[in-house]
């Protein structure tokens, strides 16, 4: 297939590789072509524009920051909207809001494109080890369509219902994920206020009714003090503006999310925003403590 | 000096119709016209958009109900900028975020026009008896040209600062009536659910280091059981997310908020929206096993 790919950064550079290696004909756009270098010497083509790059595709896969970037890509000037035949796709696995995916899926229907919001769980290595959880919203015809470039990309692809929807449960995900990581957190400065060893603590519960994913990869972190990122905490920050935000649209109370929002707040406050999330431990263990 | 007024909702009409009895010549105008039409009873001018009211004022106030609403009719196409003559001071008495204020004043002072926040506190009853405190944030020199006319509508007038300065106050004020609310009506369950009269409780703390205004008034309500707004839930809703977005954008822990903002999400999802915030008391009792 025809694959245009934007946002070559820890996830999707390895992703745009597995589509090559899978002998997709791949093109790529990058804001900064510098940042392409690699992925064109891997046999990519590089355009330049985001319509160039709609124009030459028949699916154009982004994974980019916020909602706002997403929208650049799309609608802005010589944005991806322009260059679409009818009957193209966009595929975003970004994680952005709801509504900003609902308003996308929108303006491309206007023009016979079709879209499906992407967003994926699995972390950097489930990008290179393409074992990635994508939860799709959008067409069911939409999602056939590309079935098989996600056979490339990751192990599960879940269709969670219309556009928006597959936001709405990435926003799920990085509730229960934070949410776990910060009792992970709370539960080791317990441990820690006792003198225990972290990492004997980890290794007991991991076994029971408390053991958990996260317990293991961000549990097993805090024990070994590797805050070092991992997934940058700054990025889990925006997640949670996105999902209060659907909260309060909807009136959904969110009391444990929203202090977890706040533990976010203070580790952003003392310039933790590039450590890993784990370091949600050090704002309980040293609040009063600068950690860059 | 002449007065216009944008925006004549349930606030901004008591407001604007204060101005016309402070003796000044103002010119109104409203997204719908029969909004209007009370203003343009009682002597004002009505006007064809925001620059044309700004076409023939020295001074122009807005309340509206959004930062996309305010942007829309500072610099939106026939907004205030489009019709401002040299030295306009436009003041903007909505509650918005404070980032979103400096924003605006900063497009306006591109084009010559001064723009102030000056949001309010008092509800309508305040608009109505011309008794609202009123925050402003922005140049002092605006501030003290401006000032006769923001005393028509208030009592409390007071520049805090800088431009976004008025709003940082209005939050400070939103957490702090936000939080009391849910406080009071947690007390007032706690004494209940432990078998106490909550009322004899009110009464007992008045006079200590517990009392408030809001203690005294909207406890006064939720033993009356009287949930007729006052203040809507969901307007506190609104108040309460700007809060907690500026904490998002500045780095800020601000559990009381956060967790206050939780109960009016609760309540404009139980269908308690459009009640009096006090609701909260009723949400809290349900919650106790009502």
């Amino acid at each position: 297939m025809r694959v245009g790919f934007v946002g070559l950064g820890l996830m999707g550079l390895p992703m745009a590789g597995h589509l090559i290696a899978a002998g997709h004909e791949v093109a790529v756009w990058a804001r900064r072509p510098a940042s392409a270098a690699a992925i064109v010497e891997a046999g990519a083509a590089l355009c330049a524009t985001p319509a160039e790059l709609a124009a030459r595709s028949e699916v154009v896969i982004s994974i980019i920051t916020t909602s706002v970037d997403v929208e650049q890509l799309a609608l802005g000037p010589g944005g991806l909207i322009e260059g679409f035949a009818p009957g193209g796709i966009h595929v975003d696995m970004s994680t952005i809001a709801p509504g900003t995916a609902r308003q996308l899926a929108a303006r491309y229907a206007e023009r016979g494109v079709g879209w499906l919001d992407a967003p994926v769980s699995g972390g950097e290595i489930g990008a290179r080890e393409a074992t990635l959880a994508i939860m799709a919203g959008g067409a069911a015809t939409v999602l056939e369509r590309v079935r098989p470039l996600f056979a490339c990309l990751g192990r599960t692809v879940v269709h969670v219902g219309e556009a928006g929807a597959g936001q709405v449960a990435k926003a799920c995900n990085q509730m229960l994920m934070v949410n776990v990581i910060q009792a992970c957190a709370e539960a080791l400065r317990l441990a820690g206020a006792h003198g225990l060893d972290a990492g004997k603590v980890v290794e007991a519960l991991a076994g029971g009714s408390a053991g958990s994913r996260v317990l293991d990869v961000m549990g097993g972190r805090m024990a070994r003090r590797d805050f070092i990122a991992g997934i940058q905490a700054r990025l889990h920050h925006k997640d949670f503006a996105i999902l209060m935000e659907e909260a309060r649209q909807v009136g959904a109370p969110l009391p444990v999310a929203v202090h977890t929002w706040q533990q976010l707040n203070a580790l952003m406050g003392l310039g933790g925003g590039r450590l890993d999330t784990s370091s949600l431990l050090r704002v309980l263990e040293s609040p009063l403590e600068k950690l860059s | 000096m002449k007065v216009g007024f944008v925006g004549l909702g349930i606030m901004g009409r008591p407001m604007a119709l204060n101005i016309l009895k402070g003796g000044y010549d103002l010119t109104v105008w409203a997204r719908r016209a029969e909004s209007m039409a009370p203003l343009l009873a009682a002597g004002a001018k009505g006007a064809g958009s925001p620059a044309e009211v700004a076409a023939s004022c020295d001074v122009v106030c807005s309340m509206v109900s959004d930062a996309a609403d305010v942007e829309q009719v500072a610099l939106g196409a026939s907004g205030v900028a489009d019709g401002a003559k040299t030295g306009l001071v436009f003041v903007d008495m909505s509650t918005i975020a404070p980032a979103a204020a400096q924003k605006i004043a900063a497009g306006l002072a591109e084009r010559g026009v001064t723009m102030l926040d000056a949001p309010v506190s008092g509800g309508e009853v305040g608009a109505i008896n011309a008794g609202l405190t009123i925050m402003v944030g922005g140049d002092a020199e605006a501030f003290e040209k401006v000032r006769p006319v923001l005393g028509c509508m208030g009592k409390s007038v007071t520049l805090i600062g800088g431009p976004g300065a008025g709003q940082v106050t209005k939050a400070c004020n939103q957490i702090l009536t936000g939080v009391t609310v849910v406080a009071v009506a947690e007390a007032f369950n706690f004494a209940r659910k432990s078998g106490v009269d909550a009322a004899k409780v009110r009464e007992a703390l008045l006079g200590g280091f517990a009392y408030s205004k809001i203690l005294e008034n909207h406890g006064q309500r939720m033993l009356d059981r009287n949930f007729k707004p006052g203040f809507k839930a969901w307007m506190h809703q609104k108040d309460m997310n700007i809060v907690l977005q500026e904490a998002h954008r500045l780095g800020l822990m601000l559990p009381n908020s956060a967790a206050t903002a939780q109960v009016f999400n609760a309540l404009a999802g139980s269908g308690m929206g459009e009640e009096d915030s006090i609701a909260a008391l009723k949400l809290f009792e349900k919650l106790s096993g009502d």
